[in-house]
């Protein structure tokens, strides 16, 4: 298996309107992918559609090997393919250590009436289930927090949590939609370090980031989106010279932000 | 040992001495007490946990009283063995009801459950296929026979609603230390977080319909035990929206929650029998206030469940 | 085909009773996303109050134009500020809690209202005077018109013509738009939130208050917890025409009111709501933005 994920020719629409426009990407395991482009340029409309969230109208969606175009995302997410928002979606109420295993709901293998009798195997499954949420909890320094609300934490905290919560699934492919949105320096370089070390567990990693030094020293290849269209793609050193993408981000207007009016 | 687990053992506790100091009128609050109180739990799986905006839930509580009250009086069942059909039936049209509009959001949701109870409602007082009884319902239910005793007294029944409380604590305590308990959390707090971490929404809210559903069939089987009679008026859609506040008000997925809940809207007006007339009134008055000085309910749910080894250590931070 | 036309017209009738309450749950879900419960109870409380000044005084005499117009009007004002008394106490503080809290509060308010009206008339039965208009019958070929009914028809078009006007090409009805949209943009644009909300609790109400009174007027027989039922009808109207959407709540009315007439007519009473509800379930599977409403795609 060479590609992690192979989008192939996708095209989302809008009532009428192009959100997305004939992509094709491709990801290797243990690759880390960015995504960028001006704000309304359709990346966000590309996530979703990878994991399900919206049914693009034309193209195919691969994940290693076998169609998902249009499931529904908890199918997608319990193959392997997980993700975490760009306006943080933690069970804000819940504790770090309950959110995180969220993430291992499709590893427990309790059935319904674990529920309702608690037998030797829920037991074992329990432990099994906690002790993974441990082990992440650790691997992200969270481990003092287990018990607080994931609405009381910092930015770049709760950033952590969304991430340790996906990794819990033991996903081949994660999805970060903006990870370094609302860090400053010190949690950015703690963040890269962390996203360096899981793309060498060999998981593929698709990242959406407006950080240009972040995504210059961090990604492996990138691929340049604007008003839905590929302007470029290629490795980081090339795609910052690429005319194209100087022009796009001179030539964008902040203001005139789609995606944003769209999203929260 | 924590907080709830104290609130928990001391509450059982009061209940289960309370036949030995109540008189006859008294037992027979302290039963309805408990009979309701299994319902709106059972509710607070649906609405508390799954965060389903279950408008109907008189619907289950009824299909299980109707459905002792027809196999023993038109088929001649004893009470005992009709239980297990009162959960089953209850637990399938759950899951037929609710299947078809699992996907509707919030609002929709509601509103179609008003529908269903509406419809349960003319469908027991049209006497369908002559089973039902019509508006005066079903009378002359058998008294209930274990082992060959006949469970007569106000006393024995008091303990098999206070035996099926235990038994519903039980499970919802287990519910919420399994994968599925929390699955019905993540779904109420975030649907899209939910489902991008795996879970089948539909599948968790049908399996929390089912559950709350079978719960509230045998607490209806207990109810027509208790009155050895069923009729339409006490499924309506009224008693559904009281189940739908006793939640909300007494604070979702809040035990005590639940039982001061259910404690206002079906004690306090037993006590209070001169202000019986104004009773309702009150009711939505207190219901306005409560929400508007504690909108998650008088005693809102924490979280932190979590196995002590995970626990921070205090002073660590 | 006479017993058709004249369900027909009795379906329209009943239709409009709807339309006019629809409105205000339209209103109100368009610009707050709440199912407002009381809505149905502010409606048997206008024909309760109606009741009361037709009867306190003008007595049974024959009443004159002008005196319905001033019964009509006192009640629109009464229940005008009740609604917005209604959003005052029990809508505005829990603009910004959970969704729960609010429909909590809003089932509360109707409990409070329908058991004011108990305490205040009456838990039995209270019967509108039939003379309130003519009693003339127009009969076109074997269909029957009542002067009523005439009257609920003429009155309603009139008052739904006015309303669509009002929204669409008043500077008023254009911020009440705008806020139904976004409600952090209208605010943005310096339009007064709470100003709109009042706006459409008064608008609401008084539409609720002749509808109410019609109800009266046409059906007679008053009970306190009659509000459930027509508001649940009603709101089942407005989910049909399609939740936040005028025409719509018109629309469905109208189609709810030909619909139950129907059933009525040809199939059967005892049922006639089961086949509403089963109605209302069909269309939330089939389309749950109903007719002439859009389905919003949610936001990740």
């Amino acid at each position: 298996m060479e590609y992690v994920l192979e989008i192939k020719n996708v095209s989302k629409f809008f009532s009428g309107l192009v959100a997305i426009d004939d992509l094709t990407i491709n990801v290797k395991p243990g690759q880390i992918y960015g995504i960028i482009g001006p704000n309304g340029a359709g990346k966000t409309t590309l996530f979703n559609c990878v994991t399900g969230i919206y049914a693009p109208e034309k193209g195919s969606i691969k994940y290693k090997g076998k169609d998902i175009t249009g499931m529904p995302p908890h199918k997608i997410a319990q193959m392997g393919v997980l993700r975490t928002f760009q306006n943080i979606r933690l069970f804000k109420e819940m504790s770090v250590a309950e959110n995180i295993m969220a993430g291992y709901h499709t590893k427990s293998k309790q059935k319904w009436y674990h529920s309702i009798i608690h037998n030797s195997f829920y037991k074992k499954d329990e432990l099994e289930s906690w002790k993974k949420v441990e082990e992440l909890m650790n691997f992200f320094d969270l481990s003092d927090l287990a018990t607080t609300p994931t609405g009381d934490l910092s930015y770049g905290k709760q950033r952590k949590v969304e991430m340790a919560r996906a990794l819990a699934a033991s996903p081949e492919l994660l999805i970060l939609d903006e990870p370094a949105a609302g860090l400053n320096e010190n949690e950015t370089i703690e963040l890269t370090k962390i996203i360096k070390s899981i793309s060498e567990m060999n998981i593929g990693i698709m990242m959406i980031e407006h950080d240009m030094d972040m995504v210059m020293n961090l990604t492996d290849y990138i691929t340049v989106i604007n008003f839905g269209k590929e302007i470029s793609q290629g490795v980081p050193s090339f795609v910052q010279d690429d005319p194209r993408v100087i022009e796009a981000y001179i030539g964008s207007d902040d203001e005139n932000d789609k995606e944003d009016a769209n999203g929260k | 040992m924590n907080n709830k687990t104290t609130i928990t053992i001391a509450f059982l506790a009061i209940m289960a001495f309370l036949p030995l100091l109540a008189d006859s009128a008294w037992l027979s609050i302290g039963i309805t007490f408990l009979v309701f109180a299994v319902v709106a739990f059972s509710q607070d799986i649906i609405l508390g946990r799954a965060g389903v905006f279950n408008m109907g839930h008189a619907i289950f509580f009824g299909i299980g009283a109707y459905t002792t009250a027809i196999l023993n009086v038109h088929f001649g069942l004893e009470i005992i063995y009709t239980i297990p059909f009162a959960i089953i039936f209850s637990a399938i049209i759950a899951v037929l009801l609710a299947g078809p509009i699992i996907h509707l959001k919030g609002d929709y949701f509601l509103v179609a459950t008003i529908g269903f109870n509406i419809i349960f409602e003319q469908v027991l007082s049209n006497d369908i296929f002559g089973l039902t009884g019509g508006p005066n319902g079903i009378f002359g239910i058998d008294v209930i026979r274990i082992f060959g005793y006949e469970l007569f007294s106000d006393t024995a029944i008091y303990y098999i609603a206070f035996g099926l409380l235990i038994i519903t604590l039980f499970i919802i305590r287990n519910l919420d230390n399994s994968k599925y308990g929390r699955a019905l959390y993540y779904i109420n707090k975030d649907e899209i977080a939910a489902k991008s971490m795996g879970i089948n929404v539909p599948y968790y809210k049908l399996f929390a319909f089912a559950l709350g559903a079978s719960i509230a069939g045998v607490a209806g089987s207990v109810f027509a035990i208790q009155y050895s009679a069923v009729s339409p008026e006490s499924f309506n859609f009224m008693q559904s929206v009281m189940f739908f506040a006793i939640v909300l008000v007494g604070g979702s997925a809040s035990l005590p929650g639940v039982i001061i809940g259910t404690f206002v809207m079906f004690v306090l007006p037993e006590l209070f029998t001169e202000f019986k007339e104004s009773r309702y009134l009150i009711f939505g008055a207190a219901m306005v206030l409560t929400m508007i000085l504690r909108p998650n309910g008088v005693w809102p749910v924490t979280f932190g469940n979590i196995p002590k080894f995970l626990r921070p250590k205090k002073g660590a931070k | 085909m006479e017993t058709f036309i004249q369900q027909l017209i009795n379906g329209l009738t009943v239709g409009s009773l709807y339309a006019l309450v629809a409105l205000g749950y339209t209103m109100v879900y368009g610009v707050m996303k709440l199912i407002n419960f009381a809505h149905g109870d502010l409606v048997a409380f206008s024909a309760y109050v109606g009741l009361t000044i037709f009867t306190q005084f003008y007595g049974s005499n024959a009443l004159t134009l002008v005196n319905i117009v001033i019964v009509f009007s006192l009640t629109s004002i009464v229940v005008a500020f009740m609604g917005v008394l209604l959003e005052r106490l029990a809508y505005r503080p829990l603009r910004t809690a959970p969704r729960l809290s609010a429909v909590v509060s809003a089932l509360g308010a109707s409990l409070v209202i329908q058991n004011g009206i108990m305490l205040i008339w009456g838990p039995n039965m209270e019967i509108f005077p039939s003379d309130i208009f003519p009693s003339t019958t127009w009969n076109f070929g074997g269909v029957l018109i009542s002067y009523t009914q005439f009257v609920i028809l003429a009155l309603s078009a009139f008052l739904m013509v006015s309303l669509y006007l009002f929204i669409n090409k008043t500077k008023i009805g254009t911020a009440i738009r705008a806020t139904a949209i976004d409600q952090d943009a209208a605010k943005l644009m310096g339009i007064n939130v709470n100003r709109i909300v009042m706006i459409i609790f008064i608008v609401g109400s008084m539409l609720g208050a002749i509808g109410g009174l019609f109800i009266g007027v046409y059906y007679r027989g008053l009970t306190f917890d009659m509000g459930w039922m027509y508001g649940l009808n009603a709101f089942i109207a407005a989910i049909i025409g399609g939740i936040g959407s005028i025409p719509g709540a018109m629309l469905g009315g109208l189609l709810l009111g030909l619909f139950n007439a129907m059933i009525s007519g040809y199939i059967s009473t005892e049922w006639a709501e089961t086949f509403t509800f089963i109605l209302l379930i069909i269309i939330l599977i089939v389309r749950p933005a109903g007719l002439l409403g859009h389905n919003v795609a949610e936001k990740v």
